[in-house]
């Protein structure tokens, strides 16, 4: 596994998911959200979509995935923060595009950026905080 | 109409949850390109092997699985979802998008861990046309040490 001096500020790293049809169901599955607004279409254009959209919270999981991915282990990802700024819908393709922009003790900082195949945000100010010390 | 701000410090809670092995290993699956369940499922394409493949984990660093990070919106979530649909909060779910979202992983979270969430309504805040509902959580283990805690926070269009 990755130790604290293989990190370096300025690394980068990508991630890349696609939401497929049935992508939506499969999260509400596992996650227990089964708000109608990710499950039928018609509730979804009620509220001004172009069907269902994502669970906010798989977009979180893949921004989760992108910087365990990077940090090397899931236990190593101490905290994570993002504004949901845009609707994820069936058929997008969301790219994570992830930066080490500190490192001060243990501590590894890194921000992602997550746009969607027109290069539009879906989520803003994502950052995430590992740990990174010999346990 | 915007939210009372009596509102505000409403508990959610407590919330139990008892973390199974195959919930986990659905959660990566779901989450991680695959298709969750036992029947017509298939595994996750780009999961992190700690929380998917059992073998692998025995031999990792935790001597087991342990959750994917965001696995916590299973258990963490329920007091946030609980004040978006409280009758006394009058909030319209139509009108409601999940705006922003913080999780600290203190510890990691494993098969077999019998979780206890509470949380507390933290921010009602009126902009604009907008309302900002804030739930704060607090998840702890069967060993009454905090897993994970969260701030969450819904948009209301009004």
């Amino acid at each position: 596994m990755k130790r604290l001096k293989d990190f370096t500020v300025g690394d980068t790293f990508e991630y890349v998911r696609e939401v497929d049809r049935y992508r939506p169901i499969y999260y509400a599955a596992a996650s227990g959200d089964f708000n109608p607004i990710h499950i039928d279409p018609a509730v979804g254009r009620a509220a001004g979509h172009l069907g269902v959209i994502l669970q906010g919270m798989c977009t979180y999981a893949w921004l989760s995935d992108a910087c365990v991915e990077y940090l090397g282990d899931p236990a190593r990802l101490a905290r994570l923060r993002a504004r949901f700024t845009r609707p994820v819908q069936v058929g997008d393709v969301i790219r994570f595009e992830g930066r080490c922009t500190g490192i001060e003790g243990e501590t590894v900082r890194l921000e992602v950026s997550a746009r969607n195949q027109r290069g539009e945000e879906v989520l803003k100010g994502a950052v995430a905080e590992g740990r990174a010390g010999e346990s | 109409m915007p939210i009372d701000r009596r509102h505000l410090g409403r508990r959610y809670g407590p919330f139990v949850f008892a973390v199974g092995l195959q919930h986990v290993r659905d959660f990566a699956a779901a989450t991680g390109g695959g298709v969750p369940g036992r029947v017509f499922s298939s595994p996750p394409d780009r999961a992190h092997p700690l929380t998917w493949d059992e073998g692998a984990a025995r031999a990792g660093p935790h001597g087991g699985l342990v959750a994917p990070p965001a696995f916590a919106t299973t258990f963490a979530m329920e007091p946030f979802a609980q004040a978006c649909s409280d009758p006394d909060l009058r909030v319209d779910v139509l009108r409601l998008v999940h705006g922003e979202q913080e999780l600290e992983f203190v510890e990691p979270v494993r098969p077999g861990d019998v979780l206890t969430t509470t949380g507390e309504i933290t921010r009602i805040q009126e902009r604009g046309n907008l309302d900002f509902l804030e739930v704060s959580s607090t998840t702890t283990n069967q060993h009454g040490r905090v897993v994970v805690r969260g701030v969450w926070t819904a948009i209301v269009r009004n």
